[in-house]
């Protein structure tokens, strides 16, 4: 009943395309990247301008109904599952360029803008937009923004957070309000810094402000195939410890090649235990001294094969295989659980060999992918779940590979998000002091607790009154428009 | 045989997201349901017992059926395999209303026909004279169907055996399709000339029929089996080492050809046999190697990527290196080349408001790379990209890549293909 | 140390050593409702506006040394009260740095983090923001909360170091910092050119921002007019980044290990008043112009240096420079960054001028900043009134 109206109220100001309720339509939106959980939203809308975007988001307040949104839904931790009796305001058809201003080192984009779209459209000025997820060539701005997003070159440049200076987002309330923009340190809290990473939980943003980099001058990548991980990690320790800030250093175990093998032909060298993709730019008289170093380090760690990429090409293909490896274990086992764990990068070797008794005591095969650089582990976790009980073994690995990360002193997430999937774990890094602080910020933007609920956090905090401040002044606060709590 | 949607198939997509930028209706409207994993989400349901409801149905039907998302894929799913599957469900089970039924009945009582085709180009031709604001007066989806017609060309007459120039490397026998023949004979003309001078006895059978494909990527499944018995009995018997075929379309779908009559067991075995010899023009010429010497022509090409031939078959760098090898000849790539341009087989005439904004992105895309020719090698995108760039006022002269070869060869001016001029 | 913040006396002064201590303090003045202020090193305690009300001092001076140091690892854990020169030093040892400049000496790592003090080279490593990965607070009810945590890379929870990051102490008393480290470079070099005019700063900007020489800095000085860039990294990397910089930047360029007199350091004394302003990159040019035209019309002394490459000036005034004078160059000033997208922060000044100037300026949001605060402090007792909008 709800809904409907709800429905009838968004038909009011938007196009019948925009606002989906037909059951089978809804159901395509049923889950993100993460397929284990699936739920249908009530209703589908596509806002096409930030006003829409802050209408729905009113009126699901005067409703009281839950909202949730979404990008390219190419999210890992079911940050964007919907709320089976919310609405699920997808940003899809919010995906302008509003300006490329090379001379400010800034683009303008709109939510639902791709990641790659952005680095296309400065490219030709002689700039490009750093961070990288392994989905950029699908996953949104606007996602990337609410889970502050990494990849495989934030080892030096960092993560979402350090490239977006401003956005325009719609609070929890409906409201449209900018927080940063082009310049940095703005006065105030740095709320723009809270909102990267809050998986959608402080509001929706319409509108985001990036950080353009210039190109570098010289890129220089090498694939280095090592007998094992344990060479690799030793490899990778010494180029870090020789004080060289590498752009990337990507490690693939045995069994990630061969998935990464089998889907792309990215011909890394036979018979490798591991390869490292380790990735130098910057100014060329920098990057060539430092390059020789790199290639010591693996020779002197064991790598019996190294390969100098030659040309765009060859490096584009170097990174095809590592880019493409979560969906391509698909092709080597039918089911997998994409796991996301952060360890110091010294534990890595007592960490993996860990991992792999974990693996052998549960009879599920686990492939490494990861960012050695930073100690971002990937290991995704193979099963059949045709095979009885196997699903719950990968669940039982998956699970303790993360107490492992934390026992280590790491994380539970490096670049994928808490979500929904995640939300339980979070206490095993924090405690209940901890959780209750971060949802101090929940509760200032969103006291009704209706933006992304059950995400991120295992329970929710109560929040009391809603600002007294507000009280008589704020538009939603006028007769009739909304519940005063 | 009962019309399904393989399970399997289904259940490969891991929901990554990775085909949504390539697919061309996902581009248009950003939708879920609009994109190949919204897509095989829909079939899923099927699968589990949802009805085939009109919406639904809509979905599949807007599909293009371009495959840039089997390309893009890293979980290897057939998606092309999944859509045709589901085109035949949607064809038996998905009652049409009249219209659209009028005009798919018109649209495949037309176009697999050469001869019918040919009958049309006096009346087209009695169009395209009339003039845009008597035209603009036609009623519905016809002027969209005339908008993308080149200017008529009488027919080129082709002998049934072209001998080879030189030492004879290979017996071939040439599809001569139904548009390729009726629209562009000068194309077919091209081919058999480059494929003579290349050392190729051209085997030209006269009379033969549509290859089906058309058919087969809009789920008339019979229809299509039909056409491919008589390619079949047509070509296999001809004494020929390949059959090559210039429109790309033809070519993905021939390629199949046993697949399609897998169940008939009077031609399933010579269907698979054929299957083998299909071969694209560029594919063997890349595979021969050169031998005819080329001529300088001094042409900046922009090449476009027929889907059917960069997505279905893979053959992306053949065509490429063909025109590199001519000397004075400047390649310039397009912008997002994995893009469909929207002519899809007949997508744009069952489609016309669509097509033409994927019309519009790739002449814009076209014209920037600043070339003055347009080459590709399937003609429906050449008249589709034609007229794109006709509504955008911009002009390119369009060509084959068979007829640029053939203009190198024989060291003569390109001309253009019949298109913009 | 005086008990008593920028002339507002304190009833009390605590030197808490643990984050323990911290808590049983801040739970005792949370008991009373008694307003405190943080004080470290005490070289900011005149910047921002006044508390509206003081009863307690907490000192971090005891608060000091190195937790945790994880050569291997690039990541250290500090306590709040330690100097950040100590922290450098103890780091010098192992080749790695806390990317942070100093610019007023005798600062420590909680008040850096709680004004986001940052220097030149924020270019290349940015600032506070962009370099603590965690964070341990005592919240005003005195609850001790973490965020973030031992690794560079780390996604789960809301992040709240960077929430407290510039919080001026009005959220919570900062007690411990984990930050990620940089391996110092085995080579740097300043290079330097004398410019004529803001036109001419501008063509020097835009060729190095456009150049391949990846600077850790670009500085620009107005007294006299200088634009220099810094370059680290290896020795023959460095040499020819120094070489390609000479050249951009043509006759009269010079070069040199050290830095040029005043680098990184606040274009005014202890006493003048303080102002940063910011700008997009393309309209700093313009800002320079800005700033000469408004120092002529007011007749006042109006020095100006900071990071170009980033867009962030600092610009000071002699403390005894008419408080109307100073208001005028305030409001042109703002204007001025305005039109480049920028904000103009009066960050220190005398009190007879702090008490007539909006401080500042424009805030975007400062409707959820209240509500912020609101949550974290709902008493008022944590440095009550210093921050934007009366916070």
């Amino acid at each position: 009943m709800t809904i409907d109206r709800l429905a009838e109220r968004l038909r009011g100001f938007l196009q019948p395309e925009q606002v989906l309720t037909d059951r089978q339509q809804l159901r395509t939106y049923e889950c993100d990247g993460l397929t284990h959980y699936r739920v249908v939203p009530a209703i589908v809308v596509l806002p096409r301008t930030a006003q829409e975007c802050a209408g729905t988001v009113r009126a699901c307040v005067d409703a009281g109904v839950p909202f949730v949104a979404r990008g390219s839904g190419t999210g890992l931790s079911g940050g964007a599952l919907p709320h089976a009796d919310g609405a699920l305001i997808v940003t899809s058809q919010l995906r302008a360029i509003r300006e490329v201003a090379p001379q400010d080192e800034r683009a303008v984009v709109e939510p639902g803008v791709i990641n790659l779209q952005v680095t296309r459209a400065a490219s030709p000025h002689g700039y490009y937009y750093a961070p990288d997820p392994s989905s950029q060539q699908i996953c949104s701005i606007g996602g990337n923004v609410a889970e502050n997003s990494g990849g495989a070159h934030c080892l030096k440049y960092g993560f979402t957070t350090n490239h977006v200076t401003g956005v325009e987002i719609v609070t929890p309330d409906g409201d449209l309000v900018r927080l940063g923009g082009r310049t940095p340190d703005p006065p105030g809290y740095d709320l723009l810094g809270a909102f990267v990473g809050s998986e959608g939980t402080l509001g929706i943003a319409t509108e985001v402000t990036v950080r353009l980099v210039r190109l570098p001058e010289t890129v220089r990548t090498l694939l280095a195939a090592f007998p094992g991980t344990d060479q690799a990690g030793a490899a990778t320790s010494a180029i870090i410890a020789a004080g060289v800030v590498p752009a990337a250093v990507e490690m693939m175990d045995a069994l990630a090649i061969e998935a990464a093998e089998a889907a792309v032909h990215c011909g890394y060298p036979q018979g490798a235990g591991a390869v490292l993709i380790v990735e130098l730019d910057g100014p060329h008289a920098e990057v060539e001294a430092q390059f020789a170093a790199v290639e010591g380090f693996c020779r002197e760690h064991g790598a019996f094969e190294i390969r100098i990429a030659a040309d765009d090409a060859e490096r584009a293909l170097f990174w095809k295989g590592r880019k493409s490896a979560f969906a391509a274990v698909g092709r080597i086992s039918p089911d997998y659980i994409v796991q996301d764990g952060v360890i110091p990068r010294t534990a890595l070797p007592q960490v993996l060999t860990r991992i792999a008794e974990l693996a052998g005591e549960h009879g599920v095969r686990v492939a490494n992918v990861f960012h050695a650089g930073d100690g971002n582990l990937h290991p995704l976790v193979l099963f059949d779940e045709s095979v009885p009980g196997q699903a719950e073994r990968a669940e039982a690995v998956s699970g303790a590979i993360l107490d492992l990360c934390v026992e280590h002193g790491g994380s539970i997430t490096g670049e994928h998000g808490v979500g929904f999937d995640k939300a339980k774990h979070l206490p095993t890094m924090y405690s209940a002091a901890d959780l209750d602080t971060m949802q101090l910020v929940r509760c200032a933007f969103d006291p009704r607790g209706l933006s992304n609920p059950g995400k991120v956090f295992p329970t929710p905090r109560l929040c009391g009154e809603v600002p007294g401040r507000r009280k008589g002044t704020h538009p939603l606060h006028q007769p009739g428009v909304a519940e005063v709590f | 045989m009962e019309p399904h949607i393989d399970a399997g198939l289904v259940s490969d997509c891991v929901h990554c997201g990775f085909c949504l930028p390539t697919c061309p209706t996902y581009v248009l409207w950003g939708e879920e349901m609009d994109s190949p994993r919204g897509r095989i989400q829909l079939m899923r349901q099927h699968l589990e017992g949802e009805p085939l409801t009109p919406t639904a149905a809509g979905h599949f039907d807007a599909c293009l059926g371009c495959m840039a998302c089997v390309t893009a894929c890293p979980s290897g799913v057939q998606y092309g395999t999944l859509i045709e599957q589901t085109r035949v469900v949607v064809e038996e089970r998905h009652p049409r209303p009249w219209p659209e039924r009028a005009l798919r009945g018109l649209v495949f009582g037309l176009f697999p026909h050469p001869r019918r085709l040919a009958v049309l180009k006096g009346p087209l031709r009695l169009y395209q004279w009339l003039g845009s604001p008597l035209r603009d007066r036609l009623p519905g989806r016809l002027p969209a169907l005339a908008a993308l017609a080149p200017p008529v060309r009488p027919a080129v007459p082709l002998p049934a055996r072209l001998p080879a120039l030189g030492t004879r490397r290979a017996v071939v026998g040439m599809l001569t399709g139904c548009v390729q023949r009726a629209f562009f004979p000068d194309v077919n003309a091209a081919t058999a000339r480059v494929l003579a001078a290349e050392g190729c006895d051209v085997v030209i059978p006269p009379g033969q029929g549509c290859c089906g494909a058309l058919s087969v990527h809009s789920g008339r499944r019979e229809e299509a089996a039909r056409f491919a018995r008589g390619i079949v009995d047509t070509f296999d018997a001809a004494g020929i080492d390949a059959l090559v075929v210039n429109a790309a379309g033809c070519g993905s779908s021939l390629k199949e050809l046993g697949d399609l009559l897998a169940g008939d067991p009077g031609y399933a075995g010579r269907a698979a046999a054929l299957a083998a010899k299909v071969t694209d023009f560029a594919e063997l010429l890349g595979r021969l190697g050169p031998v005819a010497p080329r001529h300088p022509l001094p042409v900046t090409v922009a090449y476009h990527d027929a889907c059917h031939l960069a997505h279905a078959q893979g053959v992306r760098s053949q065509p490429r290196e063909l025109l590199r090898g001519i000397p004075g000849l400047v390649l310039r790539e397009i912008a997002d080349p994995e893009l469909c341009c929207g002519s899809a087989g007949v997508w744009n005439v069952l489609n016309p408001g669509p097509a033409a904004e994927l019309g519009a992105r790739k002449a814009r895309d076209v014209l920037a790379t600043g070339a003055r020719w347009l080459v590709t090698a399937n003609p429906g995108c050449l008249m589709q990209i034609g007229a794109g760039v006709r509504a955008a006022g911009g002009s390119i002269r369009t060509a084959h890549t068979a007829q640029v070869l053939d203009a190198s060869i024989r060291g003569v001016r390109l001309s253009a293909a019949p298109g913009v001029g | 140390m005086t008990a008593q913040i920028a002339g507002m006396p304190a009833a009390a002064v605590a030197t808490p050593a643990s984050t323990a201590e911290v808590a049983e303090v801040v739970r005792g003045a949370a008991g009373g409702e008694l307003a405190l202020v943080v004080r470290g090193g005490g070289t900011r305690q005149d910047w921002a506006l006044p508390p509206q009300r003081l009863d307690l001092i907490v000192e971090t001076s005891r608060l000091c040394g190195i937790v945790e140091h994880a050569a291997g690892d690039l990541v250290v854990v500090v306590r709040a009260g330690t100097p950040l020169c100590q922290v450098q030093e103890a780091l010098r040892p192992a080749g790695q740095q806390l990317a942070l400049d100093e610019p007023l000496p005798g600062a420590t790592v909680g008040g850096t983090v709680a004004v986001n003090a940052a220097g030149p080279r924020r270019m290349l490593y940015g600032t506070v923001r962009d370099l603590l990965i965690g964070v341990t607070v005592v919240r005003a009810d005195g609850v001790v909360a973490k965020a973030g945590g031992k690794v560079v890379k780390n996604v789960a929870g809301y992040d709240l170091g960077k929430l407290v990051a510039g919080s001026y102490g009005t959220l919570g008393v900062i007690t411990e910092c984990a930050f990620r480290l940089h391996p110092l470079p085995a080579a740097r070099r300043f290079v330097s050119v004398r410019v004529d005019g803001p036109e001419e700063a501008g063509r020097a900007l835009s060729a190095v921002l456009g150049a391949q020489v990846v600077p850790s800095a670009l500085e620009i000085d107005t007294d006299p007019l200088t634009v220099t860039a810094l370059v680290e990294g290896v020795p023959a990397g460095v040499a020819q980044r120094a070489a390609d910089l000479e050249k951009l930047l043509g006759d009269g360029t010079t070069s040199a290990e050290t830095p040029p007199p005043g680098w990184g350091t606040y274009p005014w004394r202890p006493g003048d008043v303080g102002i940063k302003l910011t700008s997009v990159l393309s309209r700093v040019p313009y800002l320079l112009t800005a700033a000469g035209v408004t120092a002529q019309l007011h007749d006042v002394a109006l020095r100006l240096r900071g990071s170009a490459g980033t867009g962030v000036l600092y610009a000071g005034l002699p403390g005894d420079t008419d408080p109307g004078s100073v208001i005028g160059v305030v409001s042109d000033l703002r204007a001025a960054t305005r039109a480049g997208a920028g904000h103009c922060v009066v960050l220190t000044a005398p009190p007879a001028i702090r008490s007539r100037v909006d401080v500042w300026g424009h805030v975007d949001g400062l409707d959820l900043m209240r509500r912020v605060k609101e949550q974290f402090d709902p008493l008022g007792i944590l440095a009550p009134g210093r921050f934007v909008g009366g916070i």
